[in-house]
């Protein structure tokens, strides 16, 4: 009996361990831990915020925007942790809690940047609408810096030192110069020949104008022919060459691989060869494609490496000279010159050799 | 053989040549920098680089546009100067190829002595038709593209993409660039090496004193 009793309890002990090893798989796959139910929890505040109707502008919350973050995911008293049961009641909803709570790395960063003293987080961050670097696009990232320096202050003050000042701030995100990044990608945005406004010169296709063409279906497809989720440069030509989407093209713009917010002007970003120059194996020769999703981001399709550099076919609206340089034509542009060479060198020689039949 | 002293190069001529050749020289080394500013690094920053490359480019291509509106419209001699004539390309051709190839090792003379009116020999002939008239306007106009990328984008994309345009401008320039060789070169090639130099500097050509019209 005593031994069957311990049987027993071994049992109890093993299948306590098992049970207990699942449980942390699953939690390790991410299936186990939640948030919640996000959307429930939040659904008393969006029933009037999420509407235009009953909130006014500075109230009004983008209930798809707001879904995607995490934020969301939290909750709305997580922050909003003073709201009192009176609430419409008309007054400020006090907050106890600040961004610094949990993104305290990035204020101490941001708070050492020339910028620190200048704007708080809300002065660029909605924290109701918040993407990854890589889910806006380059255009939106300068949204965000256009907000308090407007155009034709950056084309001013980059004019005087920058040539082709308007073509390098349409080709770069003000962020690539003017925060810390670890490396910098080209990503390739599709954009509208036709109907350009004049402040970018470009504009980018939304996912509406995509999704027309692809009949509701994945606008990836569009350069992505197989769907395989990576981009070779026989698509990127078929699409360049596709007479259906003739008046489309791809825009590229330098942008950085999770920005800092150490916000200032480094002193080699003054020297052109930043950029210009080959820099070191699989800096700024990484690119992407990236395509509009119906909630307003931006996802990343990988491009087959050295689609950049093709002389051809890639982008044909991107060259940096430097990471982008064609070594193919290199060779050719040299053999030209070695062949300008040749007759003076062979000439030369025989005329060396003959020089005493001439007077 | 007694020899004269012709006015074979008049002064506007020879201001246009040096400049050409200074705004060409000056094209090629900040060309050079700007395409491969790891190994060339002779005008210091690339900024310097870029602003050099373009005035010389809109000097160029001034002077371009002087020499060409001269000769076609003012002169009116263009084609008689630069365009091969029949016979430049049924006999003279072969001859000037046989002149320099063969018989110049051997010290016979050049068979065409350039008088105002017939500067060019044909071979210079072909070659300048080519320099002139496809190289040089070409070169320029990419540069000129390349240099307005922003309000001239739709052109620069209906010819392919500004990568397109870089690579023929690379390209034309780098047959510029092997033609300064030969061209310089060549004009070593008179009775003394500094025989063809002289003229282009002073104007005056010490000739021997022919009775005819050579071709």
């Amino acid at each position: 009996m005593k031994l069957a009793g311990q049987l027993k309890h071994q049992i109890f002990i093993l299948s306590l361990f098992l049970v207990l090893c699942l449980g942390a798989k699953e939690q390790a796959q991410g299936t186990a831990f939640s948030y919640g139910d996000s959307e429930s929890r939040n659904a008393p505040c969006m029933t009037c915020h999420g509407e235009q109707s009953k909130v006014d502008s500075r109230n009004y919350i983008d209930p798809i925007g707001f879904g995607h973050t995490t934020h969301a995911k939290f909750g709305c008293t997580t922050c909003h942790d003073a709201i009192t049961a009176d609430h419409p009641d008309g007054k400020p909803v006090a907050r106890t809690t600040n961004c610094g709570d949990c993104h305290n790395e990035i204020i101490t960063q941001y708070s050492a940047s020339i910028h620190g003293s200048k704007a708080p987080c809300s002065g660029c961050h909605n924290p109701h609408s918040v993407f990854s670097p890589a889910e806006v696009s380059g255009e939106q990232l300068n949204k965000q810096c256009a907000a308090c320096h407007t155009r034709n202050r950056i084309m001013a003050t980059h004019a005087k030192w920058l040539p082709q000042t308007g073509l390098h701030l349409d080709g770069i995100a003000c962020v690539t110069c003017h925060s810390k990044a670890e490396n910098y990608v080209i990503t390739i945005y599709i954009a509208n020949r036709q109907g350009s406004d004049k402040e970018s010169k470009t504009k980018l296709s939304s996912f509406d104008e995509l999704s027309k063409r692809t009949a509701g279906d994945q606008i990836h497809q569009l350069i992505d022919a197989n769907r395989d989720n990576y981009v070779s440069l026989e698509e990127l030509r078929a699409f360049n060459r596709n007479p259906g989407y003739k008046d489309l093209y791809l825009k590229a713009m330098l942008t950085p691989i999770n920005p800092t917010h150490s916000f200032q002007t480094f002193d080699n970003r003054w020297d052109c060869t930043f950029c210009h120059a080959s820099g070191p194996e699989g800096i700024m020769q990484v690119s992407y494609v990236v395509f509009p999703e119906p909630d307003g981001t931006y996802r990343q399709v990988a491009v087959e490496k050295g689609a950049v550099m093709d002389a051809l076919h890639a982008v044909p609206d991107f060259y940096l000279m430097g990471s982008t340089r064609n070594n193919i034509l290199n060779k050719v542009g040299l053999l030209i010159i070695v062949g300008g060479m040749v007759m003076p060198v062979g000439h030369g020689f025989l005329r060396f050799l003959s020089r005493k039949n001439r007077p | 053989m007694s020899t004269k002293m012709i006015y074979l190069q008049p002064l506007p001529v020879r201001i246009w040549h040096w400049l050409n050749a200074l705004g060409i020289v000056t094209l090629c080394v900040s060309g050079a920098q700007i395409r491969f500013p790891e190994y060339v690094t002779i005008i210091g920053s690339y900024r310097s680089a870029i602003l050099l490359h373009n005035t010389a480019g809109i000097i160029v291509s001034l002077s371009f546009s002087v020499w060409f509106f001269y000769y076609k419209m003012v002169a009116g001699t263009i084609e008689d100067i630069y365009v091969p004539k029949k016979y430049d390309l049924t006999a003279g051709l072969f001859r000037q190829i046989v002149f320099y190839f063969f018989a110049y090792f051997f010290g016979v003379p050049n068979p065409h002595h350039a008088t105002p009116d017939s500067k060019f020999n044909p071979l210079q002939k072909s070659a300048y038709l080519a320099i002139m008239f496809v190289l040089m306007p070409l070169v320029g106009l990419t540069g000129i593209l390349l240099m307005n990328m922003g309000p001239m984008r739709e052109i620069v994309l209906l010819l392919g993409g500004l990568k397109i345009l870089v690579a023929l401008h690379f390209l034309l320039a780098c047959s510029l660039g092997a033609f300064l060789f030969t061209h310089v070169y060549l004009a070593t090639l008179g009775s003394t090496p500094l025989a063809y130099f002289k003229p282009m500097w002073t104007g005056w050509e010490k000739v021997e004193n022919h009775g005819e019209t050579h071709h």
